[in-house]
């Protein structure tokens, strides 16, 4: 308790300073333009707002293996069909008695019925993903709820908590506070299984974590314009014994022409003072047919570790890559994308990977698109070859299906075996705007499975209502 | 016939009805505006009136259903309703949604001064969309505020645009892929991006606690650089060798250990199933499998099974005084002293 107690300390300070923060950014202080006349602007500019709902329902079947056979082990299988539901809302522009268009809600969150016996998955399942409102004042805002932060020293993170964010002439300052949105229960062995058949396998049994002691901050500072940005972020992420991440980030990008565009990123490790990544990366459209983009990137994965995990100790080797991707509409209809990489792993030899495809596309309203892709990678110990060949083809507005076909040649045998194929289908169906049936299915051989075949279901309905838009 | 050659096989196949498929495309018909514009006589007695835009098109009304002629208009001159039908099925679709302009607004502009091709060429050049795209409006409009403030919905509006990805800025190529969170990270975390895009659908591909993965959910989107697509079960091991930090982009190495140890390869199950080669564990450090060379490159992989915190069976050899000596790489170093709390398992 004591250390909980400590660490809500630590988050304390923090609190009044995105008060002040939030108390600032109130309209009248605000250095918006000067608004019109109320009752004429409401004349020009009606109300406009949007809500959204979506459903999505999945039923999937297919029979699996637990555990790979090995030499043609035969081994026990289950038959699984499971349903899963995914539900999201959202609201934007929403008046608030302060401000117009003020308001923003979402809401995600996912369940699943698992109605087959399964040594692993429970019958009943589901999650929460975002649940979040965000309220707007003048240049700040605020998010409150089940929230993520993306991208600089954070990374990407989930936490339950609030993030604000301000912005004056280019500049803006963000913070964010919460509790880490801990893995599910079932996500991780060990203190969660509840006696299932992997509990009864394990030696390692962690303790199970108290929500108190996994909470995140951090923040950042930047700037914007139309041809420059960048921001310094910092991430504190904390977990049961202590500094889970500490970091520090650094991106800026620039357009000092039209037609390019570069980029840099940096995120320091602050408790090893050490680079965990940086990557430098240019883009540019020098015919209008033609893009090419280059791309160096390093990073030292064992920085990416929890500071908890004593593996992050045991390595400071990384590795670099240098590479690029080029895409040319070389016809109308034709255009071929190529990547390539080179990796350089400190300590043993290089590696590699690239990519060939070309793609055909014709037709404007309902496009049929054929794309055929030649893939090569080279990684210590294996790699492989991979042709893919997609296709789709709308067949009407309300029609559409797909195609694809993989194939895989591994450098060196995988269980035994040196290639594997897949080949998967779609057809949709759109009897309203709102409503889409996709049918799905799949049939693979692998080194894992002689035949795998699997197929699902999935009932998509879409809610829309919006205001009319501005510019009447 | 062996497993290469029929796979061979099949793909050909395959690649061949694409290929057919394809050319008995046939592009739907567009309408024929410039034969209504300019291709009939007009204006002389006995004949119609002549037609310009306006007189099919209402432009000035702001409901975009409203702009299209229907039905009945035509059919004052076209007496065939299945053709006129037909015709009018085949209206272009906006893949971005309607935009919100001011059309009468557009038209009184001494630039533009009255006239619709410009912007819509396609009426004319059938090689032209019909409806411009957005580099089109930037080439008169800079729309510095809107962009300063990353708004995209003053024109589109927010919930057409869940099918549609930039194509004249910040265009989401296959580099934009690369370094999307970068670009996220340097601009307003909350404006640029989330002016089209909500956070569940960045957690349809960071969120790996959810039990379908996005590859599952949307097998229709082919042309998406989803990383798990095809057989991604078999090659992971490549895959994570070839760029040990990318799957920690979205997985902690628990994520690992969680599908590891269900299946038995994992040094925190009992009687585990042994992934390594010969010579991995032994005296014989000069050996090309000796564990220590793996583990110095790539530690991210050992995590994958063997990471349990300070009960990592690591330290049984490799703590202070233990017989498999220092761990720690040449040029390692830690803010933290040995009196931390992780530190202590071995240094105590």
């Amino acid at each position: 308790m004591a250390r909980v107690s400590g660490r809500l300390r630590a988050i304390a300070p923090l609190a009044p300073a995105l008060l002040l923060l939030q108390l600032w950014a109130r309209p009248s202080n605000a250095e918006e333009p000067p608004q019109a006349d109320p009752k004429a602007q409401k004349s020009e500019t009606p109300d406009r707002f949007s809500v959204s709902g979506r459903s999505e329902t999945y039923v999937q079947l297919y029979r699996r293996a637990l555990v790979p056979g090995q030499n043609g082990q035969v081994v026990p299988t289950e038959v699984a069909l499971p349903v899963h539901e995914y539900l999201f809302a959202n609201a934007r522009d929403v008046d608030a008695p302060w401000q117009k268009d003020s308001i923003g809600l979402e809401f995600a969150a996912w369940g699943r019925y698992w109605p087959t016996d399964s040594s692993m998955e429970r019958p009943f399942d589901g999650d929460v993903q975002t649940a979040s409102i965000r309220l707007d004042a003048g240049p700040a805002w605020t998010r409150i709820g089940r929230q993520q932060v993306a991208g600089g020293a954070a990374r990407y993170a989930r936490f339950d908590g609030i993030m604000v964010g301000a912005r004056h002439l280019g500049l803006f300052v963000e913070g964010y506070a919460g509790f880490t949105v801990l893995p599910r229960w079932n996500a991780q062995p060990g203190y969660h299984q509840l006696g299932s058949a992997e509990d009864t396998l394990l030696v390692y049994h962690p303790a199970a974590p108290l929500r108190g002691n996994h909470w995140l901050a951090g923040g950042r500072l930047g700037y914007q314009t139309s041809h420059v940005s960048g921001s310094v972020s910092f991430h504190d992420e904390q977990i049961n014994a202590g500094v889970d991440r500490r970091n520090l980030g650094l991106d800026v990008g620039a357009q000092p022409l039209e037609q390019a565009s570069l980029g840099a990123s940096a995120l320091l490790e602050l408790d090893s003072m050490r680079f965990a990544s940086a990557r430098l990366w240019l883009d540019t459209t020098p015919h209008p047919l033609l893009n090419v983009g280059a791309e160096v990137f390093h990073a030292e994965p064992a920085l990416l570790l929890s500071r908890q995990s004593v593996l992050s100790v045991f390595s400071t080797d990384g590795y670099d890559e240098l590479g690029g991707t080029v895409t040319a509409k070389v016809l109308r209809w034709l255009r071929l994308d190529t990547n390539g990489f080179v990796e350089a792993y400190h300590g043993t030899g290089p590696g590699a990977r690239g990519e060939l495809a070309a793609r055909v596309a014709t037709g404007e309203d309902y496009p049929t698109i054929l794309r055929v892709a030649y893939s090569r990678v080279i990684a210590p110990q294996n790699g492989y070859q991979a042709l893919r060949v997609s296709f789709s083809r709308k067949l009407s507005r309300r029609i559409g299906t797909t195609l694809e076909a993989y194939g895989y040649f591994y450098d060196m045998p995988v269980a035994g075996y040196t290639t594997s194929s897949v080949y998967a289908g779609t057809a949709s169906y759109q009897p309203i705007d709102a409503l889409e049936f996709l049918w799905s299915a799949s049939v693979a051989q692998s080194p894992y499975a002689a035949h795998d075949a699997q197929t699902m279901l999935r009932v998509s309905y879409q809610f829309d209502a919006a205001a009319k838009p501005r510019f009447r | 016939m062996n497993l290469r050659l029929r796979a061979l096989v099949l793909w050909i196949a395959v690649a061949l009805a694409a290929v057919a498929a394809c050319r008995s495309e046939s592009a739907p018909p567009r309408f024929p505006h410039q034969l209504h514009l300019a291709g009939m006589a007009c204006g002389t007695p006995g004949k119609p009136a002549c037609l310009s835009c306006v007189s099919c098109h209402d432009v000035a009304t702001h409901d975009s259903g409203q702009r299209m002629p229907g039905a009945a208009l035509c059919a004052r001159c076209h007496r065939d309703t299945h053709q006129v039908q037909a015709v009018l099925a085949v209206a272009p679709v906006r893949l971005s949604g309607e935009i919100t302009i001011d059309h009468d607004k557009h038209l009184a502009m001494p630039e533009i001064r009255g006239q619709c091709v410009p912007c819509h060429s396609g009426v004319v050049d059938a090689k032209q969309p019909s409806l411009p795209p957005m580099s089109q409006c930037f080439s008169c409009h800079e729309h510095s505020e809107q962009w300063a403030h990353a708004q995209c919905t003053p024109c589109h509006e927010p919930e057409k645009l869940r099918r549609t990805m930039p194509s004249t800025f910040l265009k989401h190529d296959t580099a934009f892929l690369r370094h999307h969170g970068s670009v996220m990270a340097e601009r307003q975390q909350a404006q640029l991006c989330q002016s089209c895009h909500t956070q569940a659908q960045c957690q349809s591909c960071h969120d790996v606690t959810q039990d379908l993965t996005v590859e599952k959910r949307r097998p229709e989107q082919i042309e998406s650089g989803q990383v798990h697509r095809g057989d991604f079960m078999v090659r992971h091991a490549i895959e994570a060798r070839s760029q040990p930090a990318r799957c920690l982009s979205c997985h902690t190495v628990q994520t690992c250990d969680a599908c590891h140890a269900a299946r038995g390869v994992s040094a925190n199950v009992a009687n585990p199933a042994n992934p390594h080669p010969p010579e991995w564990i032994g005296t014989n450090t000069s050996s090309s499998n000796f564990h220590g060379t793996a583990a110095r490159r790539d530690i991210v992989a050992c995590a994958g099974c063997h990471e349990a915190g300070p009960a990592t069976n690591c330290i049984r050899c490799h703590k202070v005084g233990g017989y498999g000596g220092n761990p720690h790489p040449r040029g390692w170093k830690s803010a933290r002293g040995v009196d931390a709390e992780m530190c202590r398992y071995c240094h105590d």
